[in-house]
Parts: C-alpha cells; sequence; structure tokens
C-alpha cells in the first residue's frame, strides 16, 4: 500500500514586488510505498525544498493532490493540521530545530505532550529509541552541550517517538562533518529496516545512496528516478553522479 | 574620511533603530524635562512669595536629586540594553574594516546626538511645562499667580551639566565595553549559547527569610521615629529580598516544579515552564526593579495624597480655633482668676482693636508630661533616667501625656461625661488604651480609677511630632491633681508643664485674622518683656498663617510624590518596553521551531500569553504584597504628622493600586503588540 502519492503537484509564487510568478514546482507525480527509504535530490532552486513543505503540510500547493495514508492534506482543517502533523509526520531538519530551554530527553518529549501522553507511556517510549540511537548518556544534557552529530540523533528520535506513518527528513546531514553524517545515515538505514517509511531532501550523492530508491527534481519537476533494486551502495553512488553530471550538463531524460 | 562621516554614520544607525530609540529619546528627553521642572520650581521666585512657597522649596530641592540619581541609575540601565541589542551592527563595522578608533567616533556621535536633541527638548518642554506646574503649584498654595512664561538661568545650567555628566558617564560605560570585546564576540553576543540557569535555592531561601523578617519589623514597628533604623532595615531587607525573590526565587520555583513530572509534562506547562526559567533568568533584575519601583511610587502617592487631603483635619487637631494664645507656666497656682482674665482681656482688645468678633471660645488649662507606660504606670522623664542610667534605648516607647480638665472632653466632643474625684476618662489618640486594669498611676504615686476609654481619639491642639501615641488623661478635680504632679519639677528639670489656653473662632478674612495675631503679640509683648514670674513662655497662633506653612510643606510633599510618580511611572513603562522588545527577538527562533515541532499557533500564543502575563504581573502583585505590609507602617508615619484616619489611607492605598493596575494593564497591552510583531515578523 502506498503510504504518500502525490499527484500534478504545482506551486506558483508571486514576487513580492511587480507580479513576476515563479513556477517552483511544475508537475511532480510520484508515490511512496510503506517502508520505502526515498532520497529526492537536485540542485538549489530545483524546488526540492517547496516540495518538502509542502507534504509536511506547512505549505500550500498552487495545484494538484498530496494524499498521505489516503488522507487528502487539502481536506484537513487548519486548526487539526497541527495534531495530523503531529501523529503522521516525524521531521528531522538541517539546523535540527531543538529548543535551548529543553534538554535533550524534554525536546524528545515534546511531541509526545502535546498529543497529551503522560509521563510513563513517554517514557517507556523514549528508552528503546534513546538505546538504538545511543543518546541514553546524553539525555539530561542542553543542545548547547552537545556536538552536532549528538543533536542531530536526538532530533531523530524526537521524529521517532511518535511512531510516524512518515519520516521527512530535509538535507538532515548537512550541517554535520563526515563521521557523524555517515552515523546519521547508518541509523536511517537501521530504522528503516524496521519498515519505517523515510523521505529524505538532500544535495548529498553519498546521503542519497543510502536510500532505496532516488528521485532527481529539475525545474520543477521529477526528471528521472534511480531504483537500488540489487545494486551496492557503491554503484548506486556511482550511478547518482552519472545523473547528476547529466541534470547539470543540460541532457534530456536518460 | 570626511569629517561629516561619523556623525552621519552615528545619525543612520539611530534611525534604523528607531524602534528602539524613540523610547529612548521620550524618556531622555521626559527626565531632562522633569529634572529642570523641578529645579526650576525650587528657585522659583514666583514660588517664594507665595507664603508657603519657601518650605515647598525646600522639599523640591532635595527632589531634585533623589530625580538626578535614579536618571542616572535608569539611562544607565537602558542604555547598556541599547548597546547589547546593536553589538552585533558594531561587530560588523569592525569586521569590514573599522578600527576601535573609529567605532568610538561613531559612539561618541551617537551619545552627542541623543545628548543633545534630548537636552533641546527636554529643556524647552521643561520651560512650558514648568509653567504648568508653577501654575498648579501656586495653586495648592492657594496664592496668587501670573501668567508669564519665565526662564530660570540656573535650572537650565544645573541641568545642562547634570545632563551632560551622565551622558558622558554613559559613553565612557559603553566604549570600555567597547574596547573589551573582540569583533566576533561583538557579532554574536545575542546569540551566545545560553546555559539553563540554576535554581539558587539557597538564595531564594534567604529571600524569603529576608522577606518574612521586613513583614514582620514592618507589622510590629511601634513607633516608627524611635525604631528608625529598623524602619530603614526593613526597607532594605524588601528591596534586597524583592531581588533575590525574583532572580534566584523564581528560577527555583520552575526547577521545582520540573522536578514534579506529573506537573511539568502537561501541553499546558511543559513549553511555559522551561522557557520561564529562561525568562526569569533574563529578566529578574529587571521585574526586581519593576517591582520596587512600583512599590514606591504606591506608597510615595498614597501617603502624600493622603497628608494633603487631610490637611484641614490635621490643621484643625493642631490649631483647633483661629486665634489662640497658650500661656505655660511652671506651676498650676500662676494659672489664677487674676491671671487668667487680664490675658482675656487683652485678647478682647485684640479683638476690638482688629473689629472681629469672637465665636465658639475654647479655654481651659491643662499639663503635659512625657512618660513611658509601663505596669499601669506614668514613668516621667527622672525616674527613667535613674533607671538606665547609661542605656539610652530601651524596648518601650516614650509617649506625651496630656491631663485635662473633664469639661474640656464634654467641650470637644460634645458629650456629657461625669466623674467623681480620683476618677479618670482615658482617652489615646493614635491607638487605644490597651490595660485590663481599670486603675492607672503617675509616677507610682498619683493612682486614677479609669472609667472609660476611648481609641483613635482627635487630638487637641497636639504641638506636632510628639509621638505617635498620645494620652489625654481627662479628670475632674484637675486643680488638685495638677497641684500634685508639681512636685516633679525641680530646678533643674521641669518634667511637667503646665499651660492656658484661650481661643477663639473669627469672622475676618485670612489676611484679617493674620493681622490681628500681629495685635495679640504686641498686646502680650508687655508681659513677654516683663518676665513675670512662673511663666516660661506664650504662644499666640493663627489657623489663617500657619495654613499657609502647612500647605506649603504638604502640598511640596505631594508636588514631588505625584512628578516622582511620573518619573518612576515612565521608568517602569520603559523597562516593560525594551523587555518586550528583548523577548520578541529572543523568543523569535524558538517560535519557527515550535511551529515545525507540531504546535499550532495557538498553542504557541497562549503559552507565550501565559508566560507575558506571569512575567509581567508578578511585580505588579507583590508589590501591592509589599504596599499592603507597609501599610502600618505609612499609617503610623502619618501620625506624626497628626493624621489619624486609616480608612481614608486604606481607601487611597487601594485607589492608588487600582488606578497603577490599570496604567500597567494599558501599558502592557500596548507594548505586546510590539513583541508579536516582533515574533510573527519572521514567521512567512
Amino acid at each position: 500500500m502506498s503510504i504518500l502519492e502525490v499527484k500534478g503537484l504545482k506551486k506558483t509564487y508571486t514576487t513580492r514586488f511587480g507580479g513576476n510568478q515563479v513556477q517552483a514546482l511544475k508537475n511532480v507525480s510520484f508515490t511512496v510505498e510503506e517502508g520505502e527509504y526515498v532520497a529526492i535530490m537536485g540542485e538549489s532552486g530545483s524546488g526540492k525544498t517547496t516540495l518538502l513543505n509542502i507534504l509536511a503540510a506547512l505549505d500550500k500547493p498552487t495545484g494538484g493532490t498530496v494524499l498521505l495514508n489516503g488522507r487528502n492534506l487539502a481536506e484537513i482543517k487548519e486548526s487539526a493540521m497541527a495534531e495530523f502533523r503531529r501523529d503522521n509526520l516525524g521531521f528531522v531538519f538541517q539546523d535540527f530545530n531543538l529548543l535551548d530551554t529543553f534538554s535533550l530527553e524534554d525536546n524528545i518529549y515534546l511531541p509526545l505532550v502535546l498529543a497529551g501522553k503522560n509521563y510513563r507511556e513517554m517514557h517507556q517510549r523514549l528508552e528503546p529509541i534513546a538505546e538504538q540511537l545511543g543518546i541514553t548518556q546524553l539525555l539530561k544534557k542542553y543542545p548547547y552541550e552537545v556536538s552536532g552529530g549528538q543533536k542531530q540523533r536526538a532530533a531523530v528520535a524526537r521524529a521517532l517517538i511518535t511512531n510516524p506513518k512518515l519520516i521527512l527528513a530535509d538535507e538532515p546531514t548537512g550541517a554535520l562533518d563526515s563521521k557523524s553524517s555517515d552515523e546519521l545515515l547508518d541509523l536511517f538505514s537501521a530504522i528503516n529496516k524496521d519498515k519505517q517509511t523515510i523521505v529524505m531532501v538532500t544535495h548529498s550523492v553519498k546521503a542519497a545512496s543510502h536510500a532505496g530508491r532516488v528521485l532527481f527534481i529539475k525545474d520543477g519537476e521529477v526528471f528521472h528516478q534511480i531504483y537500488k533494486g540489487h545494486h551496492t551502495r557503491q554503484e548506486l553512488y556511482q550511478k547518482i553522479s552519472d545523473t547528476l553530471t547529466l541534470l547539470t550538463t543540460g541532457g534530456d531524460r536518460a | 574620511m570626511r569629517k561629516s562621516f561619523y556623525p552621519k554614520m552615528a545619525w543612520s544607525g539611530i534611525s534604523h533603530n528607531r524602534k528602539l530609540y524613540i523610547p529612548y529619546f521620550i524618556t531622555c528627553i521626559t527626565m531632562v524635562m522633569m529634572f529642570y521642572i523641578i529645579d526650576a520650581l525650587s528657585v522659583s521666585s514666583v514660588l517664594l512669595q507665595v507664603r508657603g512657597g519657601g518650605t515647598m522649596q525646600g522639599i523640591l530641592g532635595f527632589g531634585k536629586w533623589v530625580i538626578g540619581i535614579f536618571t542616572l541609575i535608569f539611562l544607565f540601565y537602558t542604555s547598556s540594553f541599547l548597546s547589547k541589542r546593536r553589538s552585533r551592527e558594531f561587530g560588523l563595522y569592525n569586521v569590514l574594516g573599522m578600527d576601535k578608533r573609529n567605532l568610538a567616533h561613531i559612539h561618541f556621535w551617537e551619545t552627542a546626538i541623543i545628548a543633545g536633541i534630548s537636552l533641546a527638548a527636554g529643556l524647552v518642554c521643561g520651560v512650558v511645562f514648568s509653567k504648568l506646574a508653577e501654575l498648579w503649584m501656586v495653586n495648592i498654595l492657594k496664592g496668587q499667580v501670573d501668567f508669564k512664561l519665565r526662564v530660570e538661568g540656573s535650572a537650565i545650567r544645573e541641568t545642562f551639566l547634570v545632563f551632560l555628566v551622565i551622558f558622558a558617564l554613559i559613553l565612557l560605560n559603553s566604549l570600555r565595553k567597547m574596547t573589551m570585546a573582540s569583533p566576533m564576540e561583538l557579532l554574536h553576543s545575542e546569540h551566545t549559547g545560553e546555559k539553563p540557569p540554576k535554581g539558587n535555592w539557597l538564595l531564594a531561601l534567604v529571600g524569603i527569610v529576608m522577606l518574612a523578617i521586613a513583614y514582620y519589623l514592618a507589622v510590629t514597628i511601634e513607633d516608627p521615629l524611635i525604631a528608625l533604623i529598623w524602619f530603614f532595615a526593613a526597607v532594605v531587607l524588601v528591596i534586597t529580598a524583592t531581588y533575590l525573590l525574583f532572580i534566584a526565587g523564581s528560577v527555583t520555583l520552575c526547577r521545582i516544579l520540573q522536578k514534579n513530572k506529573g506537573y511539568y509534562y502537561k501541553k499546558q506547562h511543559f513549553v511555559s515552564v522551561a522557557s520561564m526559567s529562561y525568562r526569569m533568568k533574563r529578566n529578574g533584575a529587571g521585574l526586581a526593579s519593576i517591582c520596587v519601583l512600583s512599590t514606591m511610587v504606591l506608597v510615595m502617592l498614597s501617603s502624600t495624597i493622603c497628608l494633603y487631603a487631610g490637611v484641614e483635619s490635621i490643621m484643625r487637631e493642631r490649631y483647633p480655633r483661629d486665634l489662640s494664645y497658650e500661656v505655660h507656666v511652671s506651676a498650676p497656682k500662676y494659672l489664677n482668676g487674676e491671671n487668667e482674665a487680664g490675658w482675656r482681656h487683652l485678647m478682647a482688645e485684640t479683638l476690638q482693636e482688629s473689629h472681629l468678633t469672637a465665636s465658639d471660645v475654647l479655654e481651659y488649662t491643662s499639663a503635659s508630661f512625657y512618660a513611658k507606660f509601663e505596669n499601669n504606670n506614668f514613668k516621667m522623664m527622672d525616674e527613667m533616667m535613674d533607671e538606665e542610667t547609661n542605656s539610652s534605648r530601651s524596648s518601650s516607647s516614650v509617649y506625651g501625656v496630656y491631663l485635662a480638665p473633664l469639661s474640656v472632653y464634654n467641650q470637644v466632643t460634645g458629650e456629657n461625661e461625669t466623674l467623681n474625684a480620683g476618677e479618670a476618662l482615658v482617652a489615646v489618640f493614635g491607638g487605644s488604651y490597651e490595660n485590663d486594669t481599670d486603675t492607672l498611676s503617675i509616677h507610682s504615686d498619683i493612682h486614677l480609677n479609669v472609667k472609660k476609654t476611648v481609641s483613635n481619639f482627635k487630638a487637641i491642639n497636639m504641638e506636632g511630632a510628639v509621638s505617635a501615641k498620645v494620652y489625654y488623661l481627662f479628670v475632674p478635680n484637675f486643680d488638685e491633681v495638677a497641684e500634685q504632679l508639681v512636685q516633679y519639677n525641680t530646678d533643674d528639670m521641669q518634667n511637667v508643664s503646665f499651660k492656658c489656653y484661650y481661643g477663639c473662632n473669627l469672622d475676618g478674612s485670612d489676611e484679617e485674622q493674620i493681622a490681628a495675631m500681629n495685635v495679640l503679640n504686641d498686646q502680650f509683648a508687655a508681659i513677654d518683656a516683663s518676665e513675670q514670674e512662673g511663666i516660661n513662655y506664650i504662644r499666640y497662633e493663627s489657623y489663617a498663617f500657619n495654613k499657609e506653612d502647612f500647605y506649603g510643606s504638604f502640598g511640596g510633599l505631594l508636588v514631588l510624590g505625584i512628578l516622582l510618580g511620573i518619573v518612576f511611572v515612565f521608568a517602569a513603562v520603559l523597562i516593560m518596553y525594551y523587555k518586550q522588545v528583548t523577548e520578541g527577538y529572543e523568543d523569535q527562533a524558538g517560535f519557527i521551531v515550535m511551529q515545525k515541532v507540531g504546535m499550532t499557533k495557538k498553542d504557541i500564543r497562549q503559552s507565550i500569553n501565559s508566560q507575558i502575563l506571569i512575567v509581567f504581573f508578578a511585580p505588579l502583585l507583590l508589590a501591592g504584597v509589599h504596599l499592603l505590609f507597609a501599610f502600618p507602617i505609612i499609617y503610623k508615619l502619618l501620625l506624626l504628622f497628626g493624621l489619624n484616619r486609616i480608612q481614608f489611607l486604606a481607601m487611597v492605598a487601594l485607589g492608588c493600586y487600582l488606578l497603577f493596575a490599570v496604567f500597567y494593564i494599558i501599558v502592557y497591552k500596548m507594548t505586546s503588540g510590539v513583541y508579536y510583531q516582533i515574533v510573527s515578523t519572521k514567521n512567512k
């Protein structure tokens, strides 16, 4: 069953001065099956972030539909949206978006507290996740006391703790050094093995090579996609690089 | 670089930060204006000509320096806030190639521009408004006014100098800070990772204990004049405790709440409590300042309003009749019929000469002395001396005691009490008669049966600040008892003073009455000069004459109270405004994150609203509690002025508090708009 269905998505921005119209997304359609790990790649300005914002229901499309777990995002009322996001989506951001005023533990609890869960339940849910992410020792620390990689793992824990249908990751390795990046990507692979669906937007070929499928976006359209299939990570890496070269040198569909 | 470069840079720096600088300008201008007004009034020749104006000017001359010192502290505080906000800009200039000398130039020009504009505008406003204030004060003093606009040169000079010094100090301070910081520190000073606030429970505990002690002192101090040191100790304790509670106590409270998992991990509390502890850490000192300032405004306004409104009743208790004389003698035998007839005759002649008619004559004799009241016994001075030869202070207070004929009581109150010899009616001003036995003694050997007691008795012709509590003993056989009191007067020490009072109301205008007092003075001159045996001194008093002085000093206090009130309120408003602006910038990032993490805008608003409400109204609430506990002290201080109207005081205090609260809420509403504007700008 497909968890995410995107059909004919369009997004047009009107610039603030003068009525110049910028088309960020022309016509994007794709589906994500349950348990899939999809990477979305594209150059700056290709519409990746716009797409992710629409998937996250942080932005509204000009045309087309997004069905998440069978529900049309456009039909969800504004008042119910935050709750819907909380229950179905987990977010991992490039700049972590941890609140400085909370310890890591409290940051991770935040979505559950908002959902009205009691402390005992939250704590029970946290334990295995923290164990898996290797942050059990860090839970009492504050964001300013830990490294970027550790912050990002806490952010992943925050995304996982609600058992979301889908995890949306926006350049999750963007602010990390290579060692932390590797650790994080291994982590993503591991949670994907546990049947967690992940959609990740990234620039990094290495990050994308961990995914099961890579979508390429160019000028607001899905330009190409690669399945990992039986390929090894190295082979996938090579294929992604080739596709990107093709994309930038302006070739037509491969 | 061209000469005009730095002033231009400075000006553009200010105008780009209008949101921050306009309130600062307004404050500086107001401070200059207030200082000038008070200074100008304290040297105004118009005011000096009005009777009572001199007294008022004395009070204002003192108030001027209070404002000066307060302005220094306050402008220091706000300017350091401004430079913190702008350090990023200066860091950028620094990175772009300006050295510290260049930056110092810009700082200099900025301060010069601010000082120039504030002084110019402030003095212009000051000149205009000082005329208004002058009219108002002359009105309070009930004198004649003209409508010429006057500029007090000396006040302008003084204001100029004082504020030049203040601005110079501010400049030096910001230069000092700048030279110590590196460009990177300047760039990032707003975003240095902040450690989670640690609740210092020890300090919090000290704060609570201090506050408890201060409140205890405030409630138990019997006589503020005698316990002056304790009174000041209480004030200092309250201020220190307020700071401790806001800085350490609030964070500790948040920490305790966070430890309570059932409470903390609730949607309504989670974000609020966590951010509160940070908010309090940053703002504790500012909030404590607001609280202390508010308390000062409230105490000052309620007491001065009370004094001013009560001036008539204070006057009538002190001067029961329009014109009077008092002959103080060393023994009751000099108050014989012959002498008294002679004095009355002088009064009659005075009135005839002044073409005035007397009515409501009040005439009495009385004996007065100071004593401690212990074990139902009034101990007079020498007895006290014997007992505690060298210790100057002891636990119980010294009270004023008046002994007078019962007929005086009946005349003053309109009642018709009768007593037998050996009995007494005890009336107490500023308190009640607490002893349970129905006998009392004077100096352990005059014994009286207490037949009736009266609490909170209105004073009769009481001479100023005697003590917070005054005992009146009314006896039917005054002459006998008075005769017994004579024995306590020795050659070196006169413990008991005897006097004969004669007073009457008059029908003439204030001027005529004052003229009559002068005539009376002349009439008695012969007796005064003759140094007649037994006569200590003679006093003539005119209600009309003394009224001016009373209005002068109480009116002066009121004016000062209101002016300082305005200044303090201004300070509180500005602190609030800057608080909102800083919080807005600080919360901006968090606001966005919270939205991404799944809070609705409504949730965020609610959480922030509740935090801001607490942050804003905690000082107001605590100020209310402070006022409540200051109430007994204010009451006792006002008693020293002869004002004994506890309900009136309570109403005025409550009124001041409500008025202040309304004002506070308006300011809060206005400034919270700025906050939301800042928080939501980066949102879309």
